[in-house]
């Protein structure tokens, strides 16, 4: 049966956020969300310093916290392995916010519409709206409305509604058309890869075979599905440096 | 022209929603959460895929723009591409913003008050436009063509823009090189010929100095940023090793295997202390110094090579002696057997001594302890990464690439935009000579440059300087300022303020702006508000309201982003040659049109578009149709559709089926095979090398030196055209004390020079500007991280001091008398500039002490930095 992971390469990430920003664009969330996002971090004192980066999507666990506290069912894991949000199902009680241990929870507190850009922006533009059949944002991807999988729900975000959760889908869209989530096609360095780790046989698990790998927070017992390869777990003496204008 | 998939977009028939409540929803998303049912569209989407190009940076990834229903609605990278191989950065992703973005410029602007303040605009029509721009350009042309400037900032088909036009109107041009690399690249084509700087051979190289390249945030040599990390982290799996020379670490972030966090501005001092270590310890190719440089060459007491008459009449020539040790004589270089390395010899009644003993005398005094001094590095560290670089070059070692020998030595330097200080010349020339030292330029897994050995036409011309008397034009070509001459818009701008002083008679009066910011991306802006205020007509091309724009343009003729057709566009990566070309993913949107387009209607209004020498005939000189024995050749006397040109431009490169093939997402990219090991490595090029012998001594120098001399110039202008490179301080240090702190700026991965601070998306990673500080040195100050500061410049030559307000960042990768501020912000045209902050081009200097010897800008500067300020 297929059991979807995601390898993040920290021997190759150069932190040029292109997988947040292809992530946006693909799953046209609303300013300062980042379904997946990338610490930049400095640690020692110079001149012995270091600096590492750290993406960090959704870990789609096994043994998944917030879809235990969900009291509707909203936030529930497939058999594949990937751990998806039905916003129809949502009612923004926040329990996953707080049960996860990653962060990687975001609450739509606005309408969608009014949380793209509008202080840099007019969409209302007419020209723009010729141009783009009114779409908010311009780019905005109709797919992600659609009804996915075998539990036919509007798991790839749906329309972010105001009042309901959100994260990392894996981009399930593209992974349920035999593609690739957008942060992990955009990376230019193949410091991400994805695929089934089921059959032995898929490129992901031969690299899982041939490296080393860790999770992030082991030690809570959530089982990722996102395995880390190279540098090492975040500590106490990094500082997050260049933070985006993001909500964390 | 699209290749159209179709994908079952409705899975359920819940018709429960009307019409318009679905559109609603289809394009805002629902506005209530649970229960809302499931929101249908009617009709399933069309969705295709165009093949095209980025348009953001300078080396034009291939993307497929992904639509629905004709709406661009994402960009991917392009996989058959071997530029970016399907990826793309940041800025290519958020690219899509600017597309949509209603702050472009919609339609051609016509200025309604005065210059030198924000403008006041009028819609016009393209014809009005076009004719006030070619009435304007063309009054000044008739009298004298070269008093227009056609000035640009990036070009994105040099064939229609810098060439074809450019000549049929025969215009002065200016680039942005100056504010670039370019004394790093005037550097390389004095010392090996080529025109670029410095990169390794990553498929094979296993030592690199990263010398103040800026891995993981821009680009470097040729590419932008994405091509050469992808090389990169594959010489990593290889094991590849690499010293990072910067003083900042952000650079490298956690590629460094080690570090030299160098002061800013001393990189020749470095560069001459490897030089002097690696002869210390003999590691020497002495065979390719021997042939391949003018190592050999004979050198008399008057700095001058030793040269013989051979021939008669015209044919006469004056030949470089070398001493051949098979017939114990001096011989032209061409003839010798067996040229002597070392030594000095009696010639002709004279003493004269190899330019390499004089070399290797003259780095005699630069030794590691000296250069610590100097660099702030620790001699056990200069010398430990000049052994490493001479251990791992494997001086004599051969390996077989596609069934060609060639010399292997697995070390080289990666160095671009480091150039860009008060001594770049001279430091660039001798990072070139550490690869020399050891045979490493040229060869396998060593130092390249170009991807393949075309000479340079300045190599020649470098030979001989032929120092003028004033009057000069007004980029002084050929003036006993800069015998070797980048073009540099912040001298022009000084010329164009005092033309006197420089001997100076006739400024340019008119100026077309192509894709060039100089007011939000040059410095230094002083010089650039006085000066471009004294042009009697601008038009500015642009698909945004420049900040020049906003304060000097007479027109503006909006320009497309990606949504036009250009070109032809490399696709090559180094190792695979391939051509592409950016294909409109929609129509131009507004009333913008592509720049060719706007070259032809404005070459037409001027009256230069048919005939000979027009720009029809220039485009096809320029694509090289000229000859039509192909049959393919552009009209030149019709005005043809750009897909047209580029329809003919296909088809005379054997593509059958024409620009369709470009169009076509399953082709679009032109790969024309791998780059053979006989283009790329000198040693087995024919001639080797291109034929350019390599200048380790540089005699032409010291010549043109005296010329300045004997033609009355300053001694800030002669005195870096030596012909060995020496070290001196540079003028920033004279600076009193309490400007304590080098400024350096950089570039952030976000960001392109100053056209994406705009972008929102881009704008939300890198939101504005911020000056990195150690925390060490701002504890001395009494600043806290995120605390308001205020940095004051100061002019060591003039003693004029410029200040700016920000932000401190702390920062544990950065030297402590150094502090960093990213370049790309300071704009105020895009509502999103909005409290972005200022750009450090603001207080940075121009002109004498603040520039190369090359008239090449230096980012280097002295500051105070105090808490407080107007933020």
């Amino acid at each position: 049966m297929t059991k979807y992971a995601m390898i993040v390469d920290l021997n190759r990430c150069q932190g040029c956020r292109a997988c947040m920003e292809a992530c946006k664009i693909e799953n046209n969330t609303s300013e300062a969300m980042f379904w997946m996002y990338v610490f930049r971090f400095e640690e020692g004192t110079y001149p012995d310093t270091r600096m590492s980066f750290l993406p960090r999507p959704c870990q789609h666990c096994d043994n998944a916290p917030c879809v235990k506290v969900c009291p509707t069912g909203s936030r529930f894991k497939r058999e594949d392995g990937i751990v998806l949000t039905d916003p129809d199902r949502c009612i923004g009680c926040r329990y996953c916010e707080l049960a996860c241990p990653y962060g990687v929870n975001y609450f739509n507190w606005q309408k969608p519409q009014e949380a793209q850009y509008a202080e840099a922006i007019d969409w209302s533009d007419p020209d723009i709206q010729d141009a783009t059949q009114g779409a908010v944002p311009p780019y905005k991807n109709p797919a992600l409305d659609e009804l996915w999988g075998t539990e036919q729900r509007r798991t790839a975000g749906g329309s972010h509604a105001k009042g309901v959760m959100e994260k990392c889908t894996f981009c399930v869209h593209r992974v349920e058309e035999g593609g690739q989530p957008a942060c992990v096609e955009t990376c230019p360095v193949t410091a991400l890869r994805f695929g089934d780790v089921d059959d032995p046989d898929t490129p992901i698990s031969r690299f899982i075979r041939e490296h080393e790998t860790w999770h992030l927070l082991e030690e809570a017992g959530t089982e990722p599905n996102v395995l880390y390869v190279g540098g090492k777990p975040p500590s106490h003496g990094y500082r997050e440096v260049e933070r985006p204008k993001a909500r964390v | 022209m699209a290749v159209v998939t179709r994908r079952t977009f409705v899975k359920t028939g819940a018709g429960a929603l009307g019409g318009a409540a679905a559109a609603q929803s289809f394009l805002f998303g629902a506005s209530s959460p649970a229960g809302a049912g499931t929101p249908i569209a009617l009709q399933a989407p069309v969705e295709d895929v165009v093949p095209t190009t980025c348009w953001i940076g300078k080396q034009d990834c291939g993307m497929l723009a992904h639509r629905v229903d004709g709406r661009v609605i994402k960009f991917e990278g392009h996989p058959a591409n071997p530029r970016n191989n399907g990826t793309l950065c940041p800025k290519g992703q958020a690219q899509i913003v600017s597309l949509y973005d209603p702050n472009r410029v919609k339609w051609p602007l016509v200025r309604t008050n005065a210059k030198g303040e924000p403008g006041e605009w009028r819609r016009a029509s393209w014809d009005e436009a076009l004719e006030m721009t070619a009435v304007a350009v063309n009054e000044v042309r008739e009298r004298d063509p070269s008093l227009v400037l056609w000035q640009k900032g990036r070009s994105k088909a040099k064939g229609f823009y810098d060439t074809a036009f450019v000549k049929a109107i025969g215009s002065s041009k200016l680039g942005h090189g100056a504010y670039c690399s370019d004394t790093g690249y005037r550097a390389l084509e004095y010392t090996i010929g080529t025109h670029a700087v410095l990169h390794p051979d990553f498929r094979y190289t296993n030592f690199m100095l990263s010398w103040g390249w800026n891995i993981t945030n821009a680009g470097g040599n040729k590419f932008c940023w994405l091509t050469w990390p992808q090389h990169m982290v594959k010489a990593r799996d290889r094991g590849m090793k690499i010293a990072h020379i910067d003083p900042r670490l952000r650079s490298a972030g956690p590629f460094a295997d080690e570090w030299l966090p160098i002061r800013p501005g001393t990189d020749l001092a470095l560069a001459l202390a490897m030089c002097h270590e690696l002869i210390a310890q003999d590691y020497l190719d002495r065979p390719y110094l021997t042939a391949y440089t003018n190592a050999a060459f004979l050198v008399k007491s008057d700095g001058m090579f030793a040269k013989r008459t051979v021939g008669e009449g015209d044919e006469a020539e004056d030949l470089p002696l070398v001493w051949d040790e098979a017939v114990s004589a001096a011989v032209p270089f061409a003839e010798a057997q067996s040229p002597a390395l070392e030594g000095s010899y009696d010639v002709d009644g004279e003493r004269v001594t190899t330019a390499f003993d004089l070399f290797r005398e003259h780095v005699a005094q630069y030794t590691p302890e000296w250069a610590a001094d100097v660099t702030g590095l620790p001699a056990v560290q200069i010398r430990d990464v000049a052994t490493e670089f001479g251990e791992n070059a494997q001086i004599g070692s051969t390996i077989v690439v596609d069934g060609v020998e060639v010399p292997y030595r697995p070390v080289g330097i990666m160095a671009y935009h480091m150039a860009q200080q008060e001594l770049g010349f001279q430091a660039l020339r001798t990072m070139t000579m550490v690869p020399m030292l050891v045979g490493a330029v040229g060869a396998a897994g060593g130092q390249l440059s170009d991807f393949t050995w075309k000479i340079h036409n300045n190599y020649p011309k470098f030979e001989k300087f032929e120092v003028a008397d004033p009057p000069y034009d007004f980029m002084l070509n050929n003036s006993k300022y800069f015998p070797i001459n980048t073009g540099f818009p912040g001298m022009v701008a000084k010329v164009m303020i005092d033309p006197e002083r420089y001997g100076v008679e006739d400024l340019p009066e008119v100026a077309i702006l192509h894709m060039v910011n100089p007011l939000g991306s040059f410095t230094s802006q002083p010089e650039f508000l006085e000066s471009y205020g004294k042009f009697k007509f601008v038009a500015v091309i642009s698909p945004w309201l420049s900040e020049t724009a906003d304060y000097f343009a007479d027109v503006v003729l909006p320009s497309a982003t990606i949504e036009k057709y250009e070109g032809p566009i490399s696709a090559t990566n180094q190792y695979i040659e391939a051509t592409t070309l950016r294909i409109p993913p929609m129509d131009p949107l507004f009333e913008s049109k592509g720049e060719i387009d706007i070259y032809m209607d404005l070459s037409e209004k001027m009256g230069v578009l048919f005939g000979e020498g027009g720009y029809l005939d220039q485009v096809n000189g320029a694509l090289g149709l000229e000859d039509d024995l192909s049959g393919f050749a552009i009209p030149t006397d019709r005005k043809p559709t750009v897909r047209e040109i580029f329809d003919t431009w296909a088809k005379a490169q054997g593509i059958e089926e024409g620009v369709a093939f470009f169009e076509d997402p399953q082709h679009s990219v032109f790969v024309k095979g791998a780059m053979s090991p006989t283009k790329m490595y000198g040693y087995v090029t024919d001639p080797p090398f291109g034929g350019a012998l390599h200048r380790l001594y540089g005699d032409s120098l010291l010549d043109a030196q005296r010329q300045m001399q004997a033609k009355g110039a300053d001694e800030i202008y002669w005195q870096d055209y030596t012909a060995l490179p020496t070290w001196r301080a540079p003028t920033m240090d004279q600076s009193p004390d309490e400007y304590e702190f080098y400024m350096i700026s950089y570039h952030m991965i976000e960001h392109k020079q100053s056209r994406t601070s705009f972008i929102p998306l881009l704008a939300e990673l890198a939101p504005g500007t911020r000056v990195d500080i150690n925390p060490a040195a701002a504890a001395r100050l009494g600043i806290e991280d995120g605390d308001t500061v205020t940095i004051e410049s100061h002019n060591a030559v003039t003693g004029e001091t410029r200040s700016m307000t920000t932000t401190a960042a702390f920062c544990e990768g950065i030297r402590p008398d150094t502090v960093g501020v990213p370049h790309h912000f300071g704009l105020w045209t895009h509502p999103q500039n909005e409290g972005q902050g200022p750009s450090p081009n603001e207080i940075f200097f121009t002109g004498e002490g603040y520039m190369a010897m090359t008239a090449d800008q230096s980012f280097h500067v002295k500051v105070r930095i105090s808490k407080g300020g107007d933020a």
